[in-house]
């Protein structure tokens, strides 16, 4: 478990500190907005995170930092998100599409080696990809048109870094599960830089 | 023996530090004889980099104080102050 900041407010949290949770929110709102919008869509999702935030008001004491507070939090927004999908009689569904395919596969050939290896990138640094607004906007737009469940483990995973174990245990997903959902994931966001590379266009 | 095919998905779990001493050993094999795949993960790294840093992008910027306030007031409106902790 890697201490964050915002780990050292929880002793001024489990005092009431409202400074200390506007602090909080300020940090992880946003966070945790986009994981409620992967699991239960636009509309429900700012009602769903605020009744997590009163959750975690309300249970902070209990909180007994065995995992990070981004963890704990992300923890009951997803539980908070369940609730719902399980009131509202659906369910996020996290098995594996075994038709699927990831978006590397038909680079292959029949004996395994590579038929379209890939073609070398400009951007040596992840700052130096990042610095590349519109490649952004476009891995932006594709996130957003990936399935709910690959959306979901890549914003957990790879945007808030969140550790792996923790997600499956969360999600109630295997770890094999999680880690094809990943790959097809990160193989989408490997063509689509790809493509940038190639053409300068999305 | 790994085929290039392998390596995507094997490359994942070596960056994440997952593959048992023995994968992690034929992997390395193969990325010493394959520049294809040597591209491959080294590209991989600088994705997977980039998305950790993505933090800044719209979608993920802090929200302001005043946004923030508004959210804790509506939190602990009618709720009361944390429950103490048991003794």
């Amino acid at each position: 478990m890697t201490e964050s900041p915002l780990d050292t407010l929880l002793p001024r949290l489990q005092q009431g500190d409202r400074t200390a949770f506007t602090q909080v929110v300020q940090v992880l709102h946003n966070n945790m907005l986009a994981i409620a919008r992967s699991m239960i869509g636009n509309g429900e999702a700012e009602e769903a995170v605020q009744d997590a935030w009163i959750s975690v008001f309300q249970n902070v004491n209990k909180f007994e930092g065995r995992s990070t507070l981004k963890t704990w939090v992300t923890r009951i927004v997803i539980n908070e998100c369940k609730m719902r999908l399980r009131r509202s009689g659906r369910e996020i569904n996290l098995d594996i599409n075994s038709e699927e395919q990831d978006a590397l596969t038909q680079r292959f050939r029949e004996n395994g080696h590579w038929h379209q290896p890939p073609v070398a990138w400009d951007f040596h640094t992840p700052e130096q990809l990042l610095e590349e607004q519109d490649l952004r906007e476009c891995m932006e737009k594709n996130m957003a048109r990936m399935t709910p469940q690959q959306r979901l483990l890549i914003e957990l995973r790879d945007l808030q870094g969140l550790p792996f174990d923790d997600i499956c245990n969360m999600l109630d997903i295997s770890a094999s599960n999680a880690r094809v959902l990943l790959h097809r994931a990160r193989a989408t966001l490997f063509t689509v830089v790809e493509h940038y590379q190639e053409t300068g266009e999305c | 023996m790994l085929k290039c095919r392998d390596i995507p998905s094997e490359a994942e779990k070596l960056l994440a530090g997952e593959l048992p001493f023995g994968e992690r050993v034929s992997v390395r094999m193969h990325l010493f004889i394959c520049h294809n795949c040597r591209r491959y993960v080294r590209q991989l790294k600088v994705l997977l980099g980039a998305l950790n840093q993505f933090d800044n992008s719209e979608n993920h910027r802090k929200v302001s104080q005043s946004e923030a306030e508004a959210i804790v007031q509506r939190a602990t409106d009618n709720v009361g102050p944390p429950q103490q902790p048991l003794n």
